[in-house]
């Protein structure tokens, strides 16, 4: 136990990653959120060229966590999804980005 | 999912995506079109009525082609400031034209800069309507902007020596440009296909 503690304080400080967001297809979805003020389901399966049952599975997750607010309503009697980052869900990106290159800058040559 | 995400490159590919359907090209060459032939039929007044009407169909449009294939975005901020500066650009350099153009017809008494620009309107009416493409293609980061906009220069620089009628033009490079846009319109339709099932999105009731 006392050699594996030894062997951390060697190791970079990698910090700790958001796995929620982490994920490649949410990773993507949350990068094409973070540059636009909202954007229908439709937009973002055109963007991802995710499927549309991947794309709904992974806004549940993003919902859920709070990262993404999804606003339904009806227009020309039509179902019709708008999608936007949450103030919690810009913040996580932010921090994300931030936790990756402190990753990378840690990572020894 | 190897490849670096580009913040910057993700958002200027979902504004392009959004222009890709042909509209701008199909208004920009039906107005000229449309504005040589009131020429022809001496009613140039109408062809800055139809500016303001088609600005309305060209959102009417967007609404009916675009936003149903491709989906809805409102992008950030920064985009529609820069949108609302090209078209002010854009009314500006039209109307230093109608000063021109009024010049053209009224002459006399008036400043020698405008006198000399009143007597070389190809090269004036031909700048301007380039530059107008350039703003616009700037803006809606559409490169087939800058190439109407060569042609433009081209066209009116060689009418400008050729002496044929300004409506000549503005006829052949109207037509030119909207047969572009339609092409384009056309390629876009059949690309994105109409979601048969309504707006996509709403658990239950669409396919993949």
């Amino acid at each position: 136990m006392k050699g594996n503690k030894g062997r951390d304080d060697e190791r970079p400080s990698i910090p700790k990653i958001d796995k929620t967001i982490h994920e490649p297809a949410r990773l993507m979805i949350m990068a094409h959120l973070f540059v636009v003020e909202s954007a229908d389901f439709l937009f973002l399966q055109r963007q991802t060229e995710l499927t549309w049952g991947n794309l709904s599975s992974h806004l549940s997750k993003l919902e859920n966590a709070g990262y993404v607010a999804i606003e339904k309503e009806f227009l020309d009697k039509k179902p019709h999804t708008t999608l936007h980052l949450t103030d919690k869900g810009r913040t996580a990106f932010q921090e994300y980005r931030k936790s990756m290159k402190q990753v990378f800058e840690d990572l020894p040559e | 999912m190897t490849e670096k995400i580009n913040l910057k490159k993700i958002e200027r590919k979902a504004y392009t995506s959004y222009h890709q359907d042909g509209l701008i090209d199909v208004f920009a060459g039906f107005f000229m079109l449309s504005f040589g032939l009131m020429l022809i039929l001496d009613m140039a007044w109408m062809g800055w009525i139809l500016w303001f009407v088609g600005i309305s169909a060209y959102a009417a449009a967007k609404r009916v082609f675009t936003i149903p294939r491709i989906g809805f975005v409102k992008f950030a901020p920064h985009r529609a400031k820069a949108v609302v500066t090209s078209a002010l650009i854009v009314v500006s350099l039209f109307a230093l034209l109608g000063v021109v153009a009024f010049m053209q017809t009224e002459g006399g008494g008036t400043p020698l800069w405008l006198v000399f620009a009143a007597e070389n309107y190809m090269l004036v009416i031909g700048v301007s309507v380039a530059a107008s493409f350039c703003v616009v293609g700037y803006t809606f980061r559409t490169k087939r902007m800058y190439a109407y906009a060569l042609l433009t220069l081209i066209m009116f620089v060689t009418g400008h020596f050729l002496y044929f009628p300004l409506y000549y033009y503005m006829t052949l490079l109207g037509t030119l440009i909207l047969l572009t846009g339609l092409t384009l319109l056309i390629r876009f339709v059949r690309r994105y296909r109409l979601s048969t099932t309504g707006s996509m999105g709403d658990s239950g009731n669409e396919g993949q």
